[in-house]
């Protein structure tokens, strides 16, 4: 006789033939199957209960973005699902891998507008990697094992799983399944040995490469090789804002950020290099600035796992399909050692520049308010470059990527492709459930931490030792910026009147410190970094600092202001 | 600028719920309109078929049948230019419109 267990069952043990033991979401109406076996598995599966579903795949997101293995949900049907929404399309566009599973009427149900019945699959077919409605409980093995692979494999991304009612109640047998073959999908493409000689010739023949890399390089683990190579070549590189912390920040060939708030070198080079090789990166517009004149002098060479990304946005002289490990590995053993030359010196002028015109007045002011920059790199200094560091977005996420400085790998967790407001608390839980031996300190503004403040409970119920660090200015800091200098100060809708963070703070039991002036900050920041308990460290910055430098928008990347009067000029 | 051509994509895929949808939404992304679309299986065994027909550059085509052919459940996805097919049948309608245009005025229809 056959042993039959319930969906709900056989889903919990699908989980845990993955290797998943933690899990966040938010139990309901078409999910409480699930949430009721999970009482019998609290001892293999930890649920966070967050306070609001987007505040669970946030979470997720930054839970694989530190440990790199796959975030999971579990959410109810209806308002459940299309709260986690906004996080698919996140993850879908930074290659996040998370999976979904939502709760789904049963299937008699299904089309009729029952009670919290909503397209899931409909609504998130643009935004996800894979999503699949499990309609009888003998599928489920089979679905979960093809979500965890396609979610992490090539280039990840999320994947949905809607799990009827049906599906759940319903007795199968229990068969643990695996999957690791596709027959219709190449996760992991490989460069044929020609491509990789013409890409080998390409460097040998330039004078003036430069290397810009992204996310890429942290999601294939090529952190290694990308150094390898650069040691061999002596070649500068530089790092998009999902790629920062691939190499640490003190390598000697690493330049800096690239685009609209990089550093100046690296975007000044991209219009004077002769070679352009891009790896694990996809030339956003935040990156490219004008396409149309974007290194418009260089060969490029396209490195990326994902075919449809290779001459999307720019034109790629050469493209090589494959992982980025191991198409840096390749290429590092075809060319010879060589050291870089003058074109060595490049960025040495301009970091010159950027530190006197821009950085040290941010970084270092003498009298005033405090500055958003100044924090970070307090931040940076005291917890000796270790931190995981997450960010929220605006003003925060570019100064946070700016003036962080790091050590390892997988220590920079930003919304970068969609940049959602509100990623950051959640995110930073996330992070610091999946790597609780780490310090991790969230960057984030009044208006983002604001979107999910609700997430504090969570905080309160797990005791997740998050250091939250309030830029706090009283304004959307970012459209503030762009309404000064470019809608005449016309600041529509920006001003925040906001509340008391102290008694926030109080209400959920969290430790508060509260920074006004600069002689506060540093003593303040060592007291939050002296222990791994949950801290909120509200700063109050100047409220109409920008950030700079900045390629304003349509502009080629050599465009560049300085600050809200100068632009760069080659000669200064 | 580069020339619009008719185009026809192929695309073989797994016979899956939902991806008709989801290879339209690319289309529709890009703000393409698609002038024909057939789905069938085709002569490989449990392989469906789709065959579109879209007007666009090559530039734009090109990374629209990668995205198709990214999508998990397709195999393959091509494109060629349809013109020496339907060349004659596109010349047809074309004279007929510029004729009733030239003697009714210009359309504006959008
Ligand atoms: C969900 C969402 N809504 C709106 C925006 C547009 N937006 C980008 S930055 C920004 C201002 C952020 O203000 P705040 O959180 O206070 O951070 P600051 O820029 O001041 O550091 C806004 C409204 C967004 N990115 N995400």
């Amino acid at each position: 006789m056959t042993h039959k267990i319930s969906g709900a069952e056989i889903l919990l043990e699908s989980l845990l033939a993955q290797g998943v033991d933690t899990v966040f979401g938010y139990p309901g109406g078409q999910i409480i199957p699930v949430y009721d076996k999970l009482y019998d598995y609290q001892d293999r599966i930890r649920h966070i209960l967050v306070r609001h579903e987007q505040g669970a795949i946030h979470a997720a997101q930054g839970y694989a973005r530190a440990g790199g293995m796959p975030g999971t949900v579990l959410v109810t049907s209806g308002p459940g699902a299309t709260n986690v929404v906004t996080g698919i399309a996140d993850a879908m566009i930074d290659s996040t891998p998370v999976v979904v599973i939502a709760g789904q009427v049963g299937t008699s149900l299904l089309g009729t507008d029952a009670f919290q019945e909503t397209d899931f699959i409909g609504l998130t077919t643009p935004i996800t990697k894979w999503s699949y409605q499990i309609r009888r409980a003998e599928d489920i093995a089979w679905a979960v094992s093809r979500a965890y692979y396609i979610a992490k494999s090539g280039r990840p991304g999320p994947v949905v799983l809607d799990f009827t009612k049906d599906a759940q109640t319903g007795m199968a047998e229990y068969r643990e399944a695996s999957c690791s073959f596709i027959r219709s999908y190449v996760p992991v493409p490989k460069p044929s040995e020609e491509v990789l000689e013409a890409a080998a010739r390409m460097i040998v023949e330039s004078r003036r490469p430069l290397l810009v890399y992204g996310q890429g390089i942290l999601l294939s683990g090529a952190e290694k090789a990308l150094e390898a190579f650069l040691d061999k070549t002596g070649m500068p590189a530089a790092s998009t804002l999902l790629g920062l912390s691939a190499l640490r920040s003190d390598n000697p060939h690493y330049i800096g950020m690239l685009g609209m708030h990089g550093n100046l070198a690296p975007n000044i080079m991209t219009q004077a290099c002769d070679l352009l090789i891009a790896v694990g990166m996809r030339f956003d517009d935040r990156v490219t600035g004008n396409v149309k004149t974007y290194a418009r002098q260089a060969k490029v060479l396209h490195i990326d796992i994902d075919a449809s990304e290779i001459g999307k946005n720019i034109h790629a002289d050469l493209g090589v399909l494959g992982d980025a490990r191991e198409v840096l590995e390749a290429l590092t053993s075809r060319v010879a050692s060589r050291k870089g030359g003058d074109w060595l010196q490049e960025p040495g002028r301009f970091h010159a520049v950027e530190q006197e015109r821009v950085i040290a007045p941010e970084t270092a002011p003498e009298s005033g308010p405090v500055k958003p920059g100044e924090v970070v790199s307090v931040v940076s200094d005291v917890c000796g470059r270790e931190a995981i560091v997450v960010t929220d977005v605006g003003q925060n996420q570019m100064f946070a990527a700016r003036y962080s400085r790091f050590r390892h790998s997988r220590s920079m967790i930003t919304s970068g492709g969609l940049g959602t407001m509100g990623f950051g608390l959640p995110a930073a839980i996330g992070a610091k459930i999946a790597a609780p031996q780490r310090p991790v300190c969230l960057f984030v503004g009044d208006g983002g931490l604001q979107m999910t403040m609700q997430e504090l409970g969570t905080i309160l119920q797990e005791q997740v030792g998050v250091k939250i660090v309030l830029l706090d200015n009283n304004w959307l800091g970012n459209v503030r910026q762009w309404q000064e200098l470019f809608f005449h100060e016309r600041y529509s809708a920006t001003k925040m009147v906001n509340p008391d963070y102290a008694c926030i703070a109080a209400a959920y039991s969290i430790r508060f410190e509260n920074v006004e002036s600069r002689g506060e900050l540093r003593p303040a920041v060592e007291r939050m970094l002296a222990d791994d308990a949950p801290c909120i460290l509200r700063v109050h910055v100047a409220e109409t600092d920008n950030v700079f430098p900045m390629i304003p928008p349509g502009k080629s990347v050599n465009e560049i202001m300085l600050n809200e009067k100068e632009w760069f000029t080659n000669g200064n | 600028m580069e020339t619009e051509k008719l185009y026809e994509i192929t695309a073989y895929t797994e016979n899956q719920v939902g991806l008709l949808s989801s290879i339209a939404g690319i289309f529709t992304r890009r703000s393409l309109n698609i002038e024909k679309l057939l789905v069938y299986p085709s002569t490989v065994e449990g392989i469906h078929k789709f065959k579109i027909l879209t007007r666009s550059t090559e530039h734009l085509i090109r990374a629209v049948v990668l995205q198709i052919e990214k999508k998990v459940d397709v195999v393959k996805a091509f494109y060629q230019v349809n013109d020496e097919r339907s060349a004659r049948e596109i010349r047809i309608v074309q004279e007929f419109l510029e004729e009733r245009e030239r003697a009714h005025g210009q359309d504006d229809i959008k």
